[in-house]
């Protein structure tokens, strides 16, 4: 192995963290002095990562990398090691590029706000957290990373003190979340305790093949996969994401949900899959594939009442969130297949989302979904870019989110079919009617945001300038590519990733020495690899549609006038002119605007009794939902003791 | 050179543009006679509806000054070149569709909902306070609808669903589903899709927007809704999509239900095709058109959520099961 | 012996989230909090425990066969996790003093601007 390589992972980390310690002394003098460093370590950062793209994704490599040179000894892993299979290398890419694109974002974005030293040093640490702890092969390392980053989460949340109910969203984060951390805590000690070995390899080498064999082990495993399920905000916790997320900077939203979910979704499979491979198989599909569906679905609809932009978008989050772990569960390979390209989607689709939400609040100072309107006319680039999001987000094609979807639906409509079970195709039903769900929330904020009628104070807003839209750019940019070209995507990342975690022994046998799974007979896998006769080719009809539209287009548009409008009206004067306008009805149009939240009331009307008792639940008290994750605890720990 | 020209052929004659056009005109032309003879009128001639895309071809494109000028006139095309594109899924002549892959339906239903989609687009981008109330009761009835037709896909898939060679089930996919048919007979003579191919026909008249389930474009209460602010050709176009959008979905019930016939002879399968076409408009579209007052927006989604979807479920446990 | 340490620890935990689930000062939230963390701590400790064990440090001259100690790695993490666990409460308290601050109460059933 190239030991030049293996020095990439720490690199990487280190460029983060170093970056942090160096911004936080530079910065005070020079703002642009500790831009620079930012810029440069996340570079850096994403350059040692791609770096690592040829020999791990592409040669089918483990790097690992021992911390102070302690290799195991006698087959017993004391030193700390990062081990990079095409796994974590995947998740090290997504969170790479969305800290690249928050970062550059940022320097715009927060130009109006004071302490930026404090926000360059927290934002690097969050990163540097992340990328450890996806890169980690060592499970308390998992928690100390899982510590930084929910800290300096937290802190960024509340960075803007002063605007409303910040403090209030960073105070539940930390304190609901702290029962994830605590989870991670427990199911570690517990873990240690029964195999006295921290490291991951080793973990999942020594595991017992009959899970049964130990209720200790059950139990960690409910405790770290709560745990995992906390920093994924899955259902119980999906209120401190919305409450965080509105609140937060949107280059911290992005972070948030692009970032720290994806962190949660790489423990979940890291543990199910590698840790725990003996568990058993369908409790632990169930387990996985049921949090995830409910969150699926009730974020969905948690959605419809939001009249934040930001708060709606959070809980769409946790809603897509909810897909990448439903199909993760189920346990095949086309399955995680779809999750893992759903997770680098959405981190790619709902960073856009993010950051457009982001250059609203810049330019009109308001998220609220009743009373902004309008703006396509002030900034259409933005509106070009919001749109391209929304289609991928809703599934349309021919973005990204179609091609992921469809392998979602796929894997869950042929779960329930080989395994001939009615959960899965009543999953396979609520993905798809999650989707339009979450289309008709688009629309909403499409209308109530972008289009109708601008309302007089937003009349002299201006577009957002270059270096904000550039970020943006980059995200609609991989949004269209990773859409058209789901082939190139499954052969370059899915498939790599997917066959790291069907191969065990190899991850074991990297980390703790060669023959050392086979010597312990380390089981290979749960699942087959990616068969590759499972991808959508959109090109062809792709082409189709673009001719179609094409042909169309030229009949239709070169036909119609010009845009005449503003001639007529000078040269007509106010009579001529009235036909432009907008019919009323009489009203007066101050009176007439649709706001988002009147939108859909057919459905809303019907669903009342149902929002109502969810609007009871989203109480924004805290003891409430320390109750839900508790009980979620104690829900995830029986089935753990009665059934694995 | 060959497919290029043959893929031109499909795109632009058959099954693509051109016979759609002929279709959907015919059909809704039909249509109206049918109303018509139902309520004792005479009705308009069997092109009325093509003469009223000329004319709104011809006449001026007023922009509203409120609305935003490229999406709204590029969303029509966009949507109707959608649905073009989801005909040359359908296998309607012996079970060859111009393109085929493993999972059209889903296909098709995405581009069913872009179809709609650009219609709201379109019409929020119009910045008419009518347009939003017409796109809210739209999304309202795509939702409607929706459950229903995913539940009667699933069991439809369910019940064709083949392996390929390697083991992996192909599902969704339309010439499978043909093949099916060719070998066991439609699908509609298998009794436990019967429910299914029902809550499809109530599927039609929704995803179209015809009479009882026109909520989003009702005249007397919302002023066309989403077409409010619309004129000249944008408006044509809308009018072409609406009479192309009924032909589709006639030709995907024909497709998953009543597919797999074929009499060795394409002129006859055609004109089979056309006449199973009419008769799908008269059962789906001009009966219900002329026996029932509109729903209101919340009766659509009470009714579809609750009797459709069920009448779909019910298929769907009996496919589980085996049936 | 050992059983008293870890039924502790559990018992802990509960009270933690007794604390925080059914306290509507943000203080006692922040206790609740603690405790949680303590009983993780406990716990973590005792997972390392050997009854009997001496302190686990190195001396060339005194190691032999028969020296037998605790295993350091978890006293190492509860360490680690000590000073994780104060940052929360530092964390923790330094927002409950803006929040009182700008809500000009600390009761949970007052900020609660985000919701529904």
């Amino acid at each position: 192995m190239n030991t030049f390589m293996q020095n990439f992972p720490i690199l990487a980390i280190m460029s983060l963290f170093l970056g942090a310690f160096i911004t936080s002394l530079v910065a005070r003098h020079s703002q642009k002095a500790g831009n620079f460093i930012s810029a440069l370590s996340v570079t850096l950062a994403l350059g040692f990562i791609l770096a690592l793209f040829k020999p791990v994704m592409l040669d089918g490599q483990i790097i690992t990398y021992w911390l102070g040179g302690w290799e195991p000894v006698a087959g017993w892993a004391i030193g700390i090691c990062l081990e990079v299979d095409a796994l974590s290398l995947f998740f090290g890419l997504i969170v790479t590029v969305a800290v690249f694109v928050s970062c550059l974002y940022s320097f715009t974005y927060m130009n109006h706000d004071d302490a930026l030293p404090n926000y360059y040093t927290l934002f690097l640490m969050l990163s540097g957290s992340v990328l450890g702890l996806v890169l980690s092969g060592d499970l308390f390392n998992v928690f100390v990373m899982i510590e930084i980053m929910t800290f300096t989460a937290v802190a960024l949340t509340a960075f803007r003190t002063s605007y409303e109910g910040a403090l209030e969203g960073a105070f539940k984060y930390l304190a609901v979340g702290s029962l994830g951390s605590t989870g991670v805590l427990v199911g570690i000690a517990l873990l240690y305790s029964q195999l006295h070995t921290l490291n991951l390899a080793q973990i999942a080498a020594l595991m017992p093949v009959t899970q049964g064999s130990s209720v200790v082990l059950a139990i960690a495993f409910g405790f770290l996969f709560i745990g995992f399920g906390t920093k994924a905000f899955l259902f119980p916790f999906h209120p401190l994401a919305a409450d965080a997320h509105a609140v937060a900077p949107a280059s911290i939203s992005l972070m948030i949900s692009g970032v720290l979910t994806k962190c949660g979704v790489y423990g979940i499979i890291r543990l199910t899959y590698i840790l725990f491979q003996n568990a058993n198989r369908p409790v632990v599909s169930y387990l996985v594939t049921g949090f995830g569906a409910v969150s699926m679905f009730v974020c969905v609809t948690m959605a419809f009442n939001q009249h934040n932009f930001k708060r709606l978008l959070a809980f769409h989050s946790i809603s897509q969130v909810g897909y990448v772990i439903t199909v993760v569960g189920l346990s095949s390979a086309l399955g995680l297949g779809a999750g893992l390209y759903h997770a680098m989607n959405h981190t790619i689709f709902k960073g856009l989302l993010f950051l457009t939400a982001g250059a609203v609040q810049h330019q009109t100072g308001s998220l609220d979904l009743d009373r902004l309107g309008g703006l396509s006319k002030r900034m259409p680039k933005t509106t070009a870019l919001f749109l391209i999001g929304a289609a991928s987000i809703s599934g349309l094609p021919p973005f990204n989110g179609f091609a992921s979807k469809w392998m979602i639906y796929q894997a869950t409509f042929n779960a329930g079919l080989l395994h001939h079970n009615l959960f899965y195709l009543a999953v396979c039903v609520c993905a798809l009617l999650t989707s339009v769900l979450t289309l008709a929330s688009f629309i909403k904020v499409t209308q109530s945001v972008f289009f109708g009628q601008l309302p007089k104070e937003y009349e002299q807003v201006e577009e957002v300038p270059l270096a904000m839209r550039l970020p943006m750019w980059i995200l609609a940019v991989l949004c269209v590519v990773t859409g058209l070209f789901p082939s190139l995507v499954q052969t370059y990342l899915l498939t790599p990733a997917v066959s790291a975690i069907a191969n065990i022994p190899a991850y074991v046998d990297a980390a703790m020495g060669a023959g050392y799974a086979a010597d312990r007979s380390v089981p290979g896998g749960v699942i087959a690899s990616l068969p590759v006769t499972n991808t959508w080719t959109p090109t062809a009809w792709l082409a189709l549609l673009f001719s179609v539209t094409c042909a169309v287009a030229i009949v239709a548009i070169l036909g119609s006038p010009k845009d005449r409008q503003h001639e007529y009206i000078s040269q007509m004067g106010e009579e001529e002119s009235a036909k432009y306008d907008s019919f009323f009805s009489g009203e007066q149009a101050v009176y007439s605007q649709v706001g988002g939240s009147d939108l859909f009331w057919g459905f809303k009307h019907n669903w009342r009794k149902y929002f109502a008792v969810m609007h009871n639940w989203h109480s924004g008290i805290v003891n409430d939902y320390t109750l839900y994750g508790v009980a979620a605890i104690a829900f995830v720990l029986l089935v753990c003791v009665t059934t694995l | 050179m060959n497919i290029l020209l043959y893929n031109l052929f499909y795109l632009l004659v058959f099954p693509g543009l051109l016979f759609c056009i002929l279709m959907g005109v015919l059909l809704s032309g039909l249509d109206r006679i049918l109303v018509a003879r139902m309520q004792r009128r005479v009705g308009p001639p069997l092109l009325q509806n093509w003469y009223d895309f000329l004319k709104c071809m011809g006449k001026e494109t007023i922009i509203p000054r409120h609305a935003r000028r490229t999406v709204y006139l590029f969303a029509p095309v966009v949507g109707f070149g959608a649905l073009i594109t989801i005909s040359l899924f359908l296998p309607v002549l012996n079970g060859k569709a111009a393109f085929s892959g493993n999972s059209d339906l889903v296909v098709i239903l995405y581009l069913l909902t872009l179809v709609s989609v650009c219609g709201m687009v379109g019409a929020s981008a119009s910045g008419s306070p009518f347009a939003g109330v017409g796109l809210s009761r739209e999304m309202v009835a795509m939702i409607s609808y929706e459950l229903p037709f995913v539940l009667v896909m699933l069991s439809v898939s369910l019940k064709t669903v083949a392996l390929n060679p390697m083991g992996a089930p192909l599902t969704f996919s339309l010439t499978e589903i043909w093949n099916y048919q060719a070998a066991h007979g439609p699908l509609i003579c298998h009794w436990s899709l019967i429910p299914a191919a029902l809550a499809m026909l109530f599927v039609i008249p929704c995803e179209v927007g015809m009479h009882p389930f026109d909520v989003a474009e009702a005249e007397t209460e919302i002023c066309e809704g989403m077409l409010a602010e619309y004129s000249g050709k944008p408006l044509a176009v809308y009018k072409l999509t609406h009479m192309v959008k009924m032909y589709v979905m006639c030709a995907l019930f024909y497709v998953l239900f009543l597919g797999g016939l074929s009499t060795g002879m394409a002129a006859v399968d055609v004109v089979i095709f056309v006449l199973v076409c009419a008769l799908l408009t008269f059962l789906t579209m001009s009966l219900p058109h002329a026996v029932c007052a509109r729903f209101k927006v919340e009766q659509v989604f009470q009714f579809y959520w609750t009797w459709v979807a069920a009448l779909a479920l019910v298929s769907l446990v009996l496919v589980f099961f085996g049936l | 012996m050992l059983m008293v340490n870890y039924l502790g620890c559990f018992a802990l935990i509960a009270l933690g989230f007794y604390c925080m689930i059914t306290r509507h000062d943000l203080i006692k939230v922040v206790i609740g909090m603690s405790l949680v963390d303590y009983g993780a701590n406990l716990l973590v400790v005792s997972v390392g425990f050997h009854a009997g064990g001496t302190a686990p440090i190195f001396t060339i001259s005194e190691l032999s066969r028969a020296s037998f100690f605790v295993d350091p790695i978890p006293q190492a993490l509860t360490l680690t996790s000590i000073v994780i666990g104060a940052c929360t409460t530092a964390m923790s308290l330094s927002l409950c003093m803006m929040l009182n601050r700008q809500y000009g109460t600390l009761d949970t059933r007052e900020i609660r601007r985000l919701r529904g």
